[in-house]
């Protein structure tokens, strides 16, 4: 017999309306407040926060009380398992410390090369406010990955503080209640780190992936794959003001992640082994930077500034003494050049000359015949005309030219 | 004297599961990467099932409210899913004349479907939550194998444990 209609609708009244012997309220009752207090949560009324804030305040500490004999036996079972693994862990931590001690001396002269660089750059920030705090709860959920700290408003925690276990970044503060706060776990899928890969110096975004690791987001992964050896290490970069630049995140190994091309990070911290975790927010350190250290900035600013401009000029008057030299070399060869046809020139010249010469002297000839032939008679020393000259001599070569003899008439 | 400690208990063992899964650490989201498990679900579908009443709609409301704010998701939105599980419970307690574990281990799987989908929608519509799909899939998995298993626990401990009281 199949149901009818009224059956499946006396059903559902049945389900929603009907109490149970001690029921104070229906379902529907009940499901309709639930509804209401989502509504409400959406709103940020004073009251409805302040309500928010205290239920979540007693929840808090009462989740913590019911967790007692739970963390107590789980730490009981750690003391043990610790004790048992000593003696090979004090083998490792050993091994570990002689080595971090020669690190040690490298690491503090970076730092400090590190501090003084990033205050040239004005990017160093120091710690404003600083709180520790214990985990009251730990909980895994599949939403949100978040840990209830110890602390709240009254200790000076703000919401968007930075978390951190040692130097490691945890998290950071979303929500604040009088002596309580929530961190959100760097490992959950909203929480969105700006961060850096070193040593390659890329830019990306962070997302949580999973309780060890997280998930690298915009990321050009061309530069990633140019070294597969290379180890990674990710820091914040501090862009965007929440974090600042340099807290170590953890490591990406390029070979376990070539084959899916998805950059897991493998965090340097376990999450969810908290217990106490330091909480602290940074300010830019410009605001402490005085007058006189201003000054003596300003200075060097000035110094660099009139060094820079006298490199240029030494750089222009490089410039033009590389063209001076290349005209004088010019210069030289054109002068040499000229000094060859100078000489070349007045050989010419000479040559010239003597030919002129030659040509005079035969034209002389030349005009001393033509005139010999039809004066000659006249100056030749003859039988009856002795006072002539004699042919060939000099005499008779001006008297030819002469057309005649030279007469010398005396004047009275 | 024993039968008023078994009844005691009979009331109050679901009740006092279900605060200490949710206020306490040992959630049942355990450290595996593909298995977890929503350990409220199978305890309120089951007991809404079997017994009318048998956890007060207002403890059921309460621990919503608690697992809303130990998790740090809206609060209202766990007790709302629990609700709905009730009222599904109850709905098929109503339609049914012979109990049958398959059909309500079947029942139950779309139910925490809808309820889930309803929840995500919520969550990403109005909170802006991302949200990981597989990790979610694997729990609803998870969720809906152990119902079977834990059905047998739970009935094996209210018939053999503590006596058949009902």
């Amino acid at each position: 017999m199949k149901p009818s209609r009224d059956d499946f609708v006396i059903a559902i009244r049945s389900a929603f309306l009907k109490k149970g012997n001690q029921q104070k309220f229906s379902l529907l009752s009940l499901i309709l407040f639930s509804i209401i207090f989502l509504i409400l949560g959406n709103y940020n009324f004073k009251i409805i926060k302040f309500n928010k804030a205290v239920i979540k305040e007693i929840i808090y500490y009462s989740s913590f009380i019911v967790n007692i004999p739970e963390n107590s036996i789980k730490n009981s079972f750690i003391k043990v398992s610790d004790h048992y693994d000593h003696y090979d862990e004090y083998l490792i931590i050993k091994n570990k410390f002689q080595k971090l001690k020669s690190k040690d001396l490298e690491k503090k002269i970076i730092t400090f090369e590190n501090d003084e660089l990033k205050k040239l750059m004005d990017d160093y920030y120091i710690e404003d406010g600083q709180t520790f705090a214990k985990v009251l709860i730990d909980k895994e959920s599949p939403f949100l990955r978040s840990i209830i700290i110890n602390k709240g408003s009254r200790n000076g925690v703000k919401a968007g503080m930075a978390v951190y276990d040692d130097i490691y970044l945890v998290g950071k503060v979303v929500e604040v209640n009088f002596v309580s706060s929530r961190v959100l776990l760097i490992s959950d899928i909203n929480s969105k780190v700006p961060i850096t890969i070193q040593p390659l110096n890329v830019q990306g975004i962070m997302s949580g992936l999973d309780q060890r690791s997280g998930v690298l987001q915009y990321i050009n992964k061309e530069e990633l794959i140019k070294d597969e050896s290379q180890k990674l290490i990710i820091v914040t970069s501090g862009i965007g003001g929440i974090f600042k630049s340099g807290i170590p995140i953890g490591e990406i190994n390029l070979q376990d992640n070539l084959s899916d091309k998805k950059f897991v990070v493998n965090f340097y911290r376990n999450f969810s082994q908290l217990k106490y975790v330091k909480i602290s927010s940074h300010i830019k350190e410009n605001i402490n930077i005085d007058q006189s250290n201003k000054k003596i900035f300003n200075k060097n600013n000035s110094q660099i500034a009139q060094i820079n401009n006298q490199e240029q000029d030494i750089k222009v008057l490089k410039q033009q003494k590389i063209i001076n030299e290349e005209v004088q070399l010019k210069l030289q060869s054109e002068n040499t050049r000229l000094k060859k046809n100078l000489i070349n020139t007045q050989k010419k010249l000479i040559e010239s000359n003597k030919k002129i010469n030659t040509n005079k002297v035969n034209s002389d000839d030349l005009e001393f015949l033509k005139l010999n032939l039809s004066h000659g008679h006249k100056c030749r020393k003859t039988l009856f005309r002795s006072q002539l000259f004699k042919v060939g001599t000099p005499e008779y070569r001006k008297c030819v030219l002469n057309k005649g003899p030279i007469i010398n008439v005396k004047k009275n | 004297m024993n039968i008023v400690k078994s009844r005691f208990l009979y009331k109050y063992t679901p009740v006092f599961l279900l605060f200490t899964s949710i206020l306490n650490e040992i959630d049942f989201n355990l450290q595996f990467k593909y298995f977890s498990f929503n350990f409220a679900y199978i305890l309120i579908f089951y007991y809404s099932l079997k017994k009318e009443g048998g956890i007060g709609y207002i403890l059921i409301f309460l621990a919503g409210l608690f697992n809303d704010v130990v998790n740090g998701l809206p609060m209202g939105i766990s007790s709302l899913s629990y609700l709905l599980l009730c009222a599904a419970a109850a709905y098929l307690r109503n339609i049914t004349l012979r109990p049958n574990l398959i059909r309500d281990w079947i029942f139950f799987l779309i139910t925490i479907l809808v309820l889930n989908f309803t929840t995500y929608t919520y969550l990403i519509l109005f909170f802006n939550y991302e949200i990981n799909y597989f990790d979610q899939m694997t729990n609803i998995i998870g969720t809906f194998l152990l119902y079977f298993i834990f059905s047998y626990i739970f009935a094996f401990y209210d018939d053999y444990i503590l006596g058949k009281t009902n």
